[in-house]
């Protein structure tokens, strides 16, 4: 593999449970907290693995769609990229700042303000508040909602609750963008300029990452489309 | 510890803005709920053990007594009531967006620090209003309160981080919580307790640091030096341990939340 990847899975595996197994997973951490943890490469019962020996490269720059059935495993190699969780086997290496874009408006808190939130939602992307500081107007403008930036969200529609989350999101300075079915925001009007945005985006030499399940919507934006069946690749196409 | 918090401090700042703002907001008396609680405690139990009970075991005003009592429980409990909800209850930023988890915790112990100091001013208040003298033992203050907050952190962590696999801990912590009030000198003085409880009465930080606050300030004395250290150490040694627990563990929570 090129040494200019900037995400490179190597043969990642991932279990999950399909049931809440608290007591063996806190009395396993809290082991791990003091040894060395054993890898676990059996599955117990009630386990399953959502990805299997994904490997997986991708370059500076490049803008890559994963396209698959639910439960396939996307939203796990997203979380797994985001450091929001970690592989069972298998290593992963990421260069640069991850901009998880996997739930629109995460952190969001219905009694404050537009601006507040845009504070409160920059800050959880990675955003430093003096960058936040500068990009306000930004923002604001691009989201439509210079009316209402000062109402608290919670007397928001969904659809404008969406083009903020989403305002925020690409104007993050990360180096690698992860969209989670998120171009399926706002009107029509709204959604082409999220597509405009996220070629932008990919102009400026940033990484992209999109999930979907609409092939045609994803061959219109990405370099290439990576796809997952079962936790696994299944083909990588140009 | 803190080194991993640098590069999120922005994100603490944040989150403890945030905290603050939504307390606050649609409320009518704001920050001033930071003393009324304190406040009304105060009047309760001097009402109780003053009026009705009759009871005396400090030759020192009752409101003083009872205040300097009720601003750091306040502030401990306040912590770690929030804490403990605080990382389930924000499962959709666990399991999304990765960010050092104890910053969610940290900021509820931050804006009941910001209670405790509006509080502590009250204090200062009172014992100007009572002309109790003011001391350099009241410079102890500034060890105590930082032995307030390392306990109450290390509690607040401990908890947060222990219901996100049972939720049992948020159904205990009711009544534990008012069981570790009545075995904090917040309503009596552990000068009054048999000698056979007192020992057992101090492997609780809290009953030391209530004490000493009291001690410190309003009779103007300097604390204990060896006791200090003791206590000093086992909540610094405390902190230390959990969070490094908290910091192995926490790469579990978005699977397990």
């Amino acid at each position: 593999m090129s040494s200019k990847s900037i995400i490179e899975f190597r043969d990642v595996w991932k279990k999950y449970s399909r049931h809440q197994v608290l007591h063996n997973s806190f009395r396993e951490e809290l082991m791990g907290a003091f040894r060395r943890r054993k890898r676990k490469e059996n599955l117990a019962d009630g386990e399953f693995w959502a990805l299997q020996g994904v490997n997986l490269a991708i370059k500076r720059g490049e803008c890559v769609g994963l396209h698959g059935p639910n439960g396939s495993g996307k939203s796990t190699i997203f979380k797994i990229i985001s450091n929001v969780t970690y592989p069972t086997v298998g290593d992963i290496v990421c260069f640069g700042r991850v901009a998880p874009l996997i739930e629109l408006g995460a952190g969001f808190h219905p009694d404050l303000t537009g601006m507040e939130n845009i504070y409160m939602n920059g800050t959880i992307l990675g955003l430093s508040i003096r960058e936040l500081k500068r990009l306000i107007p930004e923002i604001v403008e691009f989201s439509g909602l210079e009316e209402f930036i000062d109402t608290p969200v919670k007397k928001y529609s969904s659809g404008m609750y969406l083009r903020l989350a989403f305002s925020i999101a690409v104007h993050s300075t990360a180096d690698i963008f992860l969209f989670d079915e998120v171009l399926s925001v706002g009107d029509e009007c709204f959604q082409q300029r999220c597509r405009e945005r996220i070629c932008q985006i990919g102009q400026d030499g940033k990484t992209i990452l999109i999930v979907s399940h609409n092939p045609v919507e994803l061959s219109k934006t990405c370099d290439r489309i990576v796809e997952i069946q079962h936790g696994k690749l299944v083909e990588a196409s140009a | 510890m803190l080194s991993r918090l640098v590069q999120y401090k922005d994100l603490l700042l944040v989150f403890i803005w945030r905290e603050f703002l939504i307390r606050y907001k649609q409320s009518l008396i704001g920050v001033l709920w930071a003393v009324v609680q304190p406040l009304s405690l105060m009047a309760l139990f001097t009402f109780v053990f003053g009026v009705i009970l009759k009871t005396s075991n400090k030759d020192y005003p009752y409101v003083l007594f009872f205040y300097a009592g009720v601003l750091p429980w306040t502030f401990f409990s306040g912590a770690v009531n929030f804490a403990i909800t605080s990382l389930s209850g924000n499962f959709n930023l666990v399991t999304k967006i990765y960010f050092p988890r104890e910053i969610i915790p940290f900021s509820g112990v931050a804006i009941n620090f910001i209670d405790f100091l509006v509080g502590a001013v009250v204090y200062v208040g009172l014992l100007l209003v009572y002309q109790v003298p003011l001391t350099w033992n009241f410079l102890w203050m500034g060890p105590l309160i930082l032995m307030l907050v390392l306990y109450t952190t290390s509690i607040s962590l401990l908890l947060a981080a222990l219901n996100v696999y049972y939720r049992d801990v948020k159904l205990a912590s009711m009544f534990l919580l008012q069981i570790l009030f009545f075995a904090t000198p917040v309503i009596y003085s552990i000068d009054a307790v048999d000698n056979r409880w007192k020992l057992l009465l101090f492997c609780n930080p809290l009953t030391f640091i209530v004490e000493n606050m009291r001690r410190v300030t309003i009779e103007g004395r300097g604390v204990i030096l060896w006791q200090m250290a003791l206590v000093m150490a086992s909540v610094l040694l405390l902190y230390f341990v959990i969070y490094r627990v908290f910091t192995r563990i926490e790469r579990s929570f978005a699977d397990v939340i």
